[in-house]
């Protein structure tokens, strides 16, 4: 036989080769995710080609965002210390971690509401997992991230910061960050496909949320307020990976939030799926 | 052995952003497809009601006027658009070409734009090193496919675009219009390439307004008007009732 199979491993058609589809039936959802998670290959290579198509022939490239990200924090991080009037060297380290986490969070977050709108040609032509399309987007985030990230190392050795075997657990904080990314791009992505002031809203919000969540200052600096950080899941999120960076354990509490924000939100981002997995197409 | 299968197929399109009385007035009566209006949008039926069955052997031309739902029929094939009534049924590995540029980004080089896009077609890296040599050699760019897309002239971009097409090995070809490739010489080339492809797969369907590539490729037509199958069967049976529509249009 010269004839081999030839599309990726995983998905249900090359398998069997066959699909069915009935008008009326739903897809499920988590083989979506399923099948897509295996095609990484073509997520992590769109994902790196977005990247350098945005920095072209910029001598830099994406090291201009680990500069700029790296002034702001210098910037306002000595700036807020006097305002919040915290020693430099505990609200420095304190502010750069969280602001480089809060950067990936939104950013993820407001480029996924336009996943499926940047990929409607593919989308048209070519049968594939529709979370192909999230995991681009969170990839490509996640590689920006990388870049910013480097700021952190000269701010934990200039101001000494006592790191440990704590610290370690920030790697899985961090995994729980991208997981919960998945789940807020896939519902976004299919909402800002049929409503498209879901982008408008969602830029809005976490400009709001930005300032509402625990970041540039301290939870405790809110005294008898600290409740609002405590049922706001950024601010969990945030706290699972700052706190080992800063030497620190996180809370229990911290970890149970993020935990259950991820079960609940992937239960709904799938149920959601379910029902309009088969319109997606139609509304881009 | 392929097969494709269609049982009451129909389609509809929501268009969201045009009020419904202002699109009716622009295009009822001018395009095909019909409107109804539901809730606060415009449902457009592209496709309503169509049965029919393909098997290993089956070359089939799409003919019909523009908007008749060719391009949606397509859709549907290459499992695209779930039917919103009916069932569709297909196995064999699919392989729609409705743009040749599809997935071809202009700052990388050729030969990444040819693992890029053998990747998006659902190539292993294995397989595109294999058809490699094969594509190098057919889109005679030579030096060039190291240096980006963005610098390549028309007619050598749709070269590379048309010969990364033809990478894959389609049981089930779908075709959209045969893309225009370069000067005349590589034309020839690349129809003699496509003729050769359709003939290796199980079953091929191309829409086309060209009488010749369907008489070349094809040996049953599908006709297809305002969403709705006409007439199904042998190439000139089903041409010769088209052709008599047709004129029957433009006389009156």
């Amino acid at each position: 036989m010269e004839r081999i199979g030839v599309v990726m491993p995983g998905t249900a058609r090359t398998r069997e080769h066959s699909v069915i589809r009935n008008a009326g039936k739903r897809d499920p959802a988590g083989l979506d995710l399923y099948e897509g998670l295996m095609q990484w290959p073509l997520w992590t290579m769109l994902g790196w080609s977005d990247i350098r198509q945005r920095y072209r022939r910029s001598t830099l490239g994406p090291f201009w965002l680990t500069l700029s990200t790296g002034i702001f924090i210098a910037v306002l991080g000595v700036i807020y210390g006097r305002l919040l009037k915290m020693e430099i060297s505990t609200f420095l380290p304190f502010f750069a971690v969280g602001y480089i986490i809060w950067s990936f969070m939104s950013s993820a977050t407001i480029d996924c509401c336009s996943a499926f709108l940047e990929s409607e040609r593919i989308i048209k032509q070519i049968r594939r997992p529709f979370s192909v399309y999230i995991l681009r987007v969170v990839w490509r985030n996640f590689a920006i991230f990388l870049h910013t990230a480097v700021v952190f190392v000269p701010v934990l050795l200039i101001f000494h910061v006592d790191t440990g075997f704590a610290t370690l657990l920030a790697i899985p904080g961090f995994a729980l960050v991208l997981i919960n990314q998945i789940w807020i791009g896939l519902v976004l992505a299919m909402l800002n496909s049929r409503f498209r002031d879901v982008l408008q809203i969602i830029t809005t919000l976490m400009q709001i949320l930005f300032f509402a969540t625990p970041i540039m200052y301290p939870a405790e600096a809110l005294g008898d307020a600290a409740i609002l950080a405590h049922i706001n899941p950024v601010f969990h999120f945030i706290e699972i990976v700052r706190a080992p960076l800063l030497g620190k354990l996180p809370m229990a509490e911290s970890w149970l939030v993020a935990l259950v924000t991820i079960g609940l939100g992937f239960a709904a981002a799938l149920l959601l799926f379910q029902r309009v997995s088969r319109r997606i197409v139609y509304w881009l | 052995m392929a097969k494709i299968s269609l049982n009451n197929v129909s389609v509809e399109i929501p268009v969201f952003d045009v009020s419904a009385t202002s699109l009716r007035k622009l295009l009822l009566g001018s395009i095909g497809g019909q409107f109804n209006r539901t809730g606060g949008h415009v449902l457009v039926s592209a496709l309503k009601d169509l049965s029919f069955e393909a098997n290993d052997g089956d070359r089939i031309g799409l003919i019909g006027r523009n908007g008749s739902g060719k391009t949606t029929l397509l859709r549907v094939l290459s499992d695209v658009y779930p039917p919103t009534r009916g069932s569709v049924e297909i196995s064999g590995r699919i392989s729609p070409m409705f743009e040749a540029t599809l997935g071809m980004s202009a700052d990388a080089t050729g030969m990444e734009n040819i693992r890029i896009c053998g990747m998006l077609w659902g190539l292993t890296n294995e397989q595109i090193s294999q058809g490699l040599e094969d594509v190098v050699a057919f889109t005679e760019l030579g030096e060039y496919l190291n240096v980006p897309v963005r610098t390549y002239s028309m007619g050598m971009f749709m070269r590379l675009a048309f010969a990364i097409a033809t990478l894959r090995e389609p049981e089930i070809l779908l075709l959209d219009e045969v893309i225009g490739v370069g000067d005349a010489a590589f034309f020839e080339k690349a129809y003699t390439r496509l003729k050769s492809m359709a003939r290796q797969s199980r079953i091929l369907v191309i829409a086309s307004h060209g009488e010749r590539i369907i008489r070349d490729l094809c040996n049953k037509v599908l006709w297809l008007h305002n969403g709705a199958l006409v007439e199904f069967g042998d190439v000139d049976r089903v041409f010769a009732a088209y052709k008599k529509e047709v004129a029957k249009s433009v006389a009156a």
